[in-house]
């Protein structure tokens, strides 16, 4: 099958690439783009290990087909340091203890971002809302929706 | 995902040219949530072509006429469940599509899409029913609308060809006044496949008899359906606790009727005797929704 164009913005920097149209999102990130930090956990849209921000939303990247990512404005967990929240986010994960393998983690800080770029100070309620797609077999998800909470108190109006 | 050729396209009409001159099979992909899944199964889509219809402005979006809600086929569930007009004017339309997957699925997957894959799960289904929906359908320029119930014909299986292209989906607006719910039966709150919904729609007069009722089941029979003979049981009525017992009854017994015995009818039937009873008692009770 023949190569299609593709141009997005991905962590904040143009990218123009050329990829064979059948594959994924995550393919395309992890593979062609070399960005290992989003995961493939079960491929079928139910772990959330590899959400990744699509357009200002979280999405599932196994569900997302290549073409789908031109002109779009991409985030992924590469890109976390490069931002406030992302940054702000990482350390309460970590002060928190919110990783413990750590194979969920980059899937629930591109929820938590998704919602804190939207709402900064959300409740409780919001954040599990916002991270039920995501599944963590560690840590029994409170440490993980704590971090998000106290990411939410730091974070300026 | 294993395909023979991907086109996207950036318009209905041109997505309309695209279908007119590909030869063989077509695929139209929205979200691509379904698909996605579905194209794991061995070689489903090896000798189709994927013609990509995700994000085309004007499937995208939701505005209103005097008596409907216009929904474009390609908005999200997402959008759906946060959109002021669904919530004021269709609630239960929104209620529905935020139970959908999870955040990440409605972010991504469409009404559209939804209602052309067909799952007898598929949580806006029942919703839809009690609002009367109906879409509408480009096939290769040609404009038709028809009922929901008529596009599905059983599970996973709908009416369309692959060269139909539903471009809206259009509800009518509930009556001024009138509460609504849905109600969703899973086995945990996210990610789950519904076992059961049960979405309904009352209005009652300021004497507080019933002038509107629609109540069904999604997740129990093959397509959405509305059955007169239930909403025809409170019209004029001030329901008494009589009268919800035998609307939960007369529902309860529709999943054998339509459905036949399976192994899950002696389970769904008690929930849904229990939980018509419990619906109808709270809004009859004047809470209203929203």
């Amino acid at each position: 099958m023949s190569k299609i164009p593709l141009n997005f913005r991905l962590n904040g920097k143009d990218v123009s690439i050329e990829v064979d149209p059948g594959r994924r999102m995550l393919d395309v990130l992890r593979e062609d783009l070399g960005l290992t930090g989003t995961k493939e956990g079960c491929a079928v849209g139910e772990c959330g290990a590899c959400t990744v921000v699509l357009n200002g939303e979280a999405v599932a990247s196994c569900l997302v087909l290549a073409g789908q990512m031109d002109g779009a404005e991409i985030y992924t967990i590469e890109g976390m340091s490069e931002t406030q929240i992302g940054r702000i986010l990482q350390d309460c994960f970590v002060e928190g203890d919110a990783v413990q393998c750590g194979f969920c983690t980059p899937g629930f800080i591109m929820s938590a971002y998704a919602l804190l770029k939207k709402n900064p100070h959300p409740t409780r309620e919001q954040i599990r809302e916002a991270v039920a797609g995501n599944v963590c077999r560690c840590t029994g998800y409170v440490p993980i929706v704590s971090a998000i909470e106290k990411a939410g108190e730091k974070l300026p109006d | 995902m294993e395909f023979q050729s991907y086109k996207k396209v950036g318009s209905v009409e041109e997505c309309v040219s695209a279908l007119k001159q590909i030869e063989g099979g077509v695929v139209l992909l929205a979200g691509g949530t379904d698909v996605l899944v579905k194209a794991r199964e061995g070689h489903r889509y090896a000798d189709k072509t994927v013609v990509d219809i995700y994000g085309i402005p004007e499937l995208c979006g939701i505005s209103e006429t005097e008596t409907e809600l216009v929904i474009g086929a390609g908005t999200t569930h997402a959008q759906i469940a946060g959109s002021p007009l669904v919530r004021w004017q269709a609630g239960v339309l929104a209620d529905a599509c935020r139970t959908v997957g999870s955040p990440q699925i409605r972010n991504h997957a469409t009404i559209g899409g939804n209602i052309a894959n067909a799952s007898p799960a598929a949580d806006s289904l029942a919703a839809l029913a009690v609002l009367e929906a109906e879409i509408e359908v480009n096939h290769l320029g040609e404009i038709r609308r028809m009922p929901l119930e008529d596009a599905i014909e059983k599970p996973y299986r709908t009416t369309l060809g692959d060269r139909d292209l539903i471009t809206r989906v259009i509800v009518k607006k509930i009556p001024h006044g009138s509460r609504c719910n849905f109600y969703k039966l899973g086995r945990r709150n996210a990610l789950s496949i519904s076992r059961m919904t049960i979405a309904t729609l009352l209005n009652t007069d300021e004497a507080g008899k019933v002038t509107t009722f629609h109540m069904t089941m999604g997740a129990t029979f093959p397509k959405p359906m509305l059955f007169d003979d239930i909403d025809q049981m409170l019209i004029g009525k001030i329901p008494s606790e009589a009268d919800i017992d035998a609307v939960a009854e007369a529902l309860s017994n529709k999943i054998p009727q339509i459905a036949g015995i399976r192994p899950s009818t002696v389970y769904k039937q008690p929930v849904c005797r229990k939980m018509v009873k419990r619906i109808l008692t709270q809004m009859l009770g004047g809470n209203e929704h929203e």
